[in-house]
């Protein structure tokens, strides 16, 4: 069809079709669905639409907090009130005070579905849009938009958002939007970029160390006492300035008359008064908790302390990695002054750009294995960071065959979650439906590697406790006996990606800047190591924005060859 | 093969004395029918396992969309075939849903029934009415994919067959993948895929020069489902003047005996049992049951809704004006209740079964006539497009999902050139529209127009190219935005249809008169008959050029399926 003009076609083709299977998957169940009297996630949505629309600022955090009280930071609740105005503009019966509680009118179910589906394609969509245009820029457009295809259709997102029912998407969204201003350059807009996304779901903290290492790396990278330190102010002052316009409207004084309330926000995002984890999820608390009983042996407060421990310790090598590159490239003071008299889009992409997306991974991994409170759906905010280096990795790359891994893994790991909302039908489909698009085929991966063996491994353990499920009921000592061995398939696969991804970190790291300043392009092609850290960065950067991701360019047969069979995989556009 | 099809058909676009190009070009292109002649190759190319696996995605998510009653009609057929003998099916009225097809459908759904029964027994139960657990859905929702994959297979034959590959290669997946088959089969739920299936293997052997074949799978066809009556004028007169006479006009009484032979043997396997049981005039008063109205429920977009639109409008202008016009009293109950049941005439004299069967066979002679005179493949296809046609605009009671009647085979004759393209876009777009206000619910609306959005752009986009000409004369060009003003309405209608229903309820809420209920209960129906009103415009001028351009068809060039014998 290419040859046929159809190629202005193809993305806005690709944007609808994905629109189209997220309202085909929102056919299908929701949490809590006619589940009185508390429901599910999509009542606490529908509901803080309810409360913010009918509510003065002030009352929003502490109105019937027994009933879904409003526990999301405040742009959550900025975009429920605007979705409450529309909704009362269209049903006033859908949001009203109270008497809505519940209400699954067919209507209501489908404004609500919609809200997801709109909120997606002012954010998320146009984010992973400019993704691929800034980060494989210098990539083919075949491959620009194959690496959409992989990501529109990632399932774990699309089940969650559109089967489920949240708006991870915003989330994720504003943070990709945050690592393409990174990428361009425009590092103020990326870090307002990134405080919304914090302010619309506390979940972007699993990003913050990265985040907040990378724009440190870049104050040295720039030069520390000089421009470097101008950029850190320059940086915080915005940064503080958004939360502060964020979280004003609770403080004013007209708004927010009593002291006990100030609180509130702050308290309701950050619930360390609950468990250690929730239901099962997949990290190294519950996993271990099988014969650990952690609970019963240790208090709450050790545990947090452990958790926070341990977290810190997860995500400090990405840290480490991420400063010490911005230190060892750090620009010669002649350089700087030159750039500095020439305005601030000359600095555009740092080098150790690159590290990004590891160092997200690395330190979102973190969080998902060792922090308190983890729920099984927040493997989503992993699942950007690989996704988003898988999607321009080359079939036969170890960055193709653990992103896949991990997302397939990851979807199974919600699989209990997924069976309690009536999804089972759309978890089969989409899984089928993605690996297909992205040409995955566990047995073609290069043999005999570890990444191999454990894909293989995991796929059987996987599929052998599906039969097991829909063979035998659980026996009654241990109703939980499936959601357990969920977990312990799954996270063995979290642990060693994390693993993997700190690696990855440190090789690309090596790549990037090993032999110090001035050499940082020259030591680009002899690294050798498996992650294969050719670093396409210098290409990319002089040609047009682009960015290597740690895959790079590999020369020769094989990429070709790779490119052809993931080509084929998206035939569906001839 | 052709290095770029669309570079090529321009050039013999342009090339006056293509005859002789033509003949040289074809044989070069003929080897590839010969050699797929085994039925059961197993040759399918990657593309299109990835447009089957992607179409069936889709069609599994749609299982827990919005069913109709249709739904229910087969799985209690799936109850009667299952649990009752042969001599009761047709008499059986547990369920107000009656067996009312002819029985190879019958058969079909007691084949169905016998692994339904092991999944579920309570599905084969006939008192179990309106059974609608996850298993029953999930059963008959496979049941029409699977049933589906017939007409994907011959699909896949018509395009190893084409002599322009990619061209028809694009019309094969706009037809597996049409919007009307998604909107009517995988949602509404019927086994539309199936059935045209076998009239698309019946078109391929005529294609392929196998009358006697392609007679044999109409018969069957025939006692699937009767509607395909409508076709049967135009393989009547095609088979009659190609197969059972010679070109010269002598009759090939060999040919006809075995035709007639086969064509009986298929009746007589369908509706044999029933006639030895003697309930033949049960049956048929099952399959034709004449006391319905001009109209369905929702008008389909024919001339008949063009008329009965008249109608009120005339209603209207008289209770207004007061002008004095006998004014049929029975006719003004039945606009107020709208558009449900019989439809009787307030202004204009009413019609009646007979008048509609008159016009209908008018229309068709014409286009009969000259498929006598040229009976080739092409003629044959263009005039079994019209037969269709014809009956679908001034037939009686003739129901919307008729409407792919004609645009199934007239997507066949898409890329033939632009003449008969242009055609074929007005037709779907207003066809398909005109089938949206079947499916009704919020969330099943939403995907139904971004389904068929995305589909007319994968159509449309690369076939244009293929087909384009320059207009000829200043008629062409007015004639040409005339029809992009046309087309250009329908986001605006869609949008009226959309936001409508809102805005009457908030006026009604606004108001809470009596003066504002009655406003509701007359202009519930607006939205469609506005519908159906502006898609039977479309669809009638379609119904136009199709006729001009078939009755005028121009010897010098005439695309790639006239090269067919």
């Amino acid at each position: 069809m290419h040859k046929r003009g159809i190629r202005g076609w193809i993305i806005p083709v690709l944007v609808l079709v994905s629109t189209l299977v997220k309202f085909c998957v929102g056919l299908g169940g929701y949490s809590g669905r006619n589940t009185p009297p508390m429901y599910g996630d999509y009542e606490a949505q529908r509901h803080w639409m309810e409360l913010t629309l009918h509510l003065p600022f002030r009352r929003w955090y502490g109105y019937d907090l027994q009933y879904w009280g409003l526990d999301y930071p405040p742009l959550t609740a900025y975009v429920s009130w605007i979705c409450g105005v529309v909704a009362h503009w269209i049903n006033p019966k859908w949001v009203a005070l109270d008497a809505s509680r519940g209400i699954e009118t067919e209507t209501s179910k489908i404004f609500m579905r919609s809200t997801v589906v709109v909120w997606d394609m002012l954010i998320y969509v146009p984010a992973l849009v400019m993704f691929v245009r800034t980060w494989q820029g210098n990539r083919s457009g075949r491959t620009q938009e194959l690496a959409l295809l992989t990501l529109l259709f990632q399932p774990a997102l699309l089940l969650i958002d559109f089967g489920h029912f949240q708006y991870n998407s915003v989330m994720l969204g504003f943070t990709l939007l945050a690592m393409n201003f990174f990428a361009t350059g425009q590092d103020l807009a990326g870090a307002v970029c990134f405080v919304l996304s914090l302010g619309f779901k506390q979940m972007a903290l699993y990003y913050a160390p990265a985040i907040g290492s990378y724009l440190l790396a870049k104050c040295l990278y720039l030069g520390v006492p000089g421009p470097g330190f101008k950029h850190f102010t320059r940086l915080g002052v915005t940064t503080v300035f958004s939360f502060l316009v964020l979280f004003l409207p609770f403080y004013l004084p007209p708004f927010a008359p009593s002291v006990t309330s100030t609180m509130d926000p702050i308290t309701r995002i950050f619930p360390f008064n609950r468990g250690l984890f929730e239901d099962k999820v997949a990290n190294f608390w519950c996993a271990s908790n099988v014969v650990l009983k952690w609970r019963e042996r240790l208090g709450r407060s050790v545990l947090v302390k452990m958790s926070t421990g341990l977290t810190g310790l997860g995500f400090l090598p990405s840290v480490g990695t991420m400063l010490s590159a911005g230190w060892r490239m750090c620009l010669p003071a002649t350089a700087t002054s030159k750039r500095e008299t020439q305005g601030e889009e000359e600095v555009a992409q740092a080098p150790f750009l690159p590290l990004l997306p590891y160092a997200l991974l690395t330190s979102s991994f973190s969080f998902f294995l060792f922090s308190f409170q983890v729920h099984e759906k927040t493997i989503l905010v992993p699942l950007l960071p690989i996704t988003l280096l898988l999607s321009g990795a080359p079939v036969d790359s170890s960055v193709y065959a653990w992103g896949v891994l991990v997302n397939n893994i990851g979807v199974f790991s919600m699989w209990p979650l997924l069976k309690k909302d009536s999804l089972g039908l759309q978890y089969v489909v989409l899984l089928v439906l993605w690996n297909r698009l992205i040409g995955y085929n566990p047995l073609r991966l290069p043999s005999g590697t570890f990444v191999q063996l454990l894909s293989l491994a995991t796929y059987a353990a996987a599929i052998g406790l599906h039969i097991l499920e829909m063979m035998f009921t659980p026996p009654a000592r241990y109703p939980d006996i499936y959601p357990v061995l969920n977990v312990l398939v799954s996270t063995p696969v979290f642990v060693l990606a994390w693993l993997w991804s700190i690696k990855c970190g440190i090789e690309v790291g090596w790549a990037v800047g090993g032999l110090g300043p001035a050499s940082g392009s020259s030591s680009s092609g002899d690294s050798g190591v498996a992650g294969k850290a050719v670093i396409a960065g210098d290409d990319g950067q002089k040609e047009g924005r682009g960015v290597g991701l740690g895959y790079g360019k590999r020369k020769g047969g094989g990429r070709h060859g790779s490119l052809k069979s993931r080509t084929s995989s998206s035939s569906l556009l001839e | 093969m052709l290095q770029d099809p669309g570079m090529d058909s321009h050039l013999r676009k342009r090339t006056t004395d293509t005859q002789l190009e033509k003949d040289s070009t074809i044989p070069e292109e003929e080897p590839a029918p010969k050699a797929s002649r085994s039925w059961f190759k197993w040759d399918i190319e990657r593309t299109e396992w990835d447009l089957l696996l992607a179409s069936t995605v889709l069609k599994l998510l749609l299982f827990p969309a919005y069913r109709s009653t249709d739904f229910e009609v087969h799985r209690n057929w799936l109850a009667i075939t299952h649990s009752l003998p042969l001599s009761k099916w047709y008499y059986d009225t547990t369920s107000e849903w009656t067996l009312d097809y002819p029985p190879f459908f019958a058969y079909f759904e007691k084949l169905l029934s016998i692994p339904a029964y092991f999944i579920d027994p309570k599905i084969v139960d006939l008192s179990n009415l309106n059974y609608d657990s996850w298993s029953v859905i999930a059963y008959q929702r496979t049941t029409v994919i699977l049933s589906e994959l017939v007409l994907g297979a011959v699909l896949i034959k018509f395009t190893r067959s084409a002599i322009d590959t990619p061209t028809q290669r694009i019309i094969s997946a706009s037809i597996f993948l049409h919007p009307g088959f998604l909107i009517v089969d995988h949602i509404h739920f019927q086994y539309n895929g199936l059935l045209f299936g076998i009239l698309l293997w019946s078109i391929f052997m005529a294609r392929q020069g196998n009358k006697l074949a392609s007679g044999i799978l109409f018969a069957v066809l025939l006692n699937f489902k009767h509607i395909y009556m409508y076709l049967a004028p135009a393989y009547f007169i095609y088979l009659l003047r190609s197969f059972c006479m010679t070109p010269a006009g002598q009759p090939e009484i060999k040919n006809f005996v075995s035709l007639a032979n086969a064509v009986i043997g298929v009746f007589l396997a369908s509706f044999g049992p029933f006639l030895l049981m003697g309930q033949i005039p049960q049956v048929l008063s099952r399959l034709f049951p004449f006391t319905r109205g001009l109209n369905h429920a929702y008008w389909a977009p024919n001339f008949w809704a063009l008329v009965t639109a008249l109608d009120r409008v005339l209603l209207r202008f008289v209770e207004r004006t007061g002008i004095d016009i006998s004014i049929n009293e029975s006719g003004v109950a039945s606009t107020s209740r709208g558009l449900v049941g019989d439809t009787i005439f307030a202004a204009i004299p009413n019609v009646k079964p007979i008048h509609t069967f008159i016009v209908t066979l008018a229309f068709q002679s014409i286009i009969l006539v000259k498929l006598w005179r040229n009976p080739t493949y092409k003629s044959f296809l263009t005039a079994l497009t019209l037969c269709g046609y014809t009956s679908f605009l001034f037939g009686w009671h003739v129901h919307e999902k008729a409407v792919l009647l004609f645009l199934v085979p007239l997507s066949l004759l898409a890329a033939e050139r632009h003449a008969y393209f242009r055609t074929f876009i007005l037709c779907s777009v207003a066809g398909i529209f005109g089938l949206f206000p079947l499916i009704f619910t919020p969330g099943e609306s939403i995907i139904k127009v971004l389904y068929s959005i995305v589909w007319l752009v994968l159509v449309y986009v690369p076939l244009r190219r293929q087909v384009y000409e320059y207009p000829r004369s200043f008629i062409f060009v007015i004639m040409d935005m005339l029809e992009k003003v046309y087309l250009m309405g329908f986001p605006f209608l869609l949008a009226f249809v959309g936001l409508f229903p809102a805005y009457m309820s908030r006026r009604v809420n606004d108001t809470r008169t009596s003066e504002g209920q009655a406003a509701e209960t007359s202009m519930e129906f607006l939205p469609l008959m506005v519908t159906s009103v502006y898609c039977a415009l479309g669809i009638i001028w379609g119904y136009l050029r199709l006729l001009f351009v078939y009755l005028n068809e121009e010897k010098t060039y005439q695309g790639q399926l006239s090269a067919i014998r």
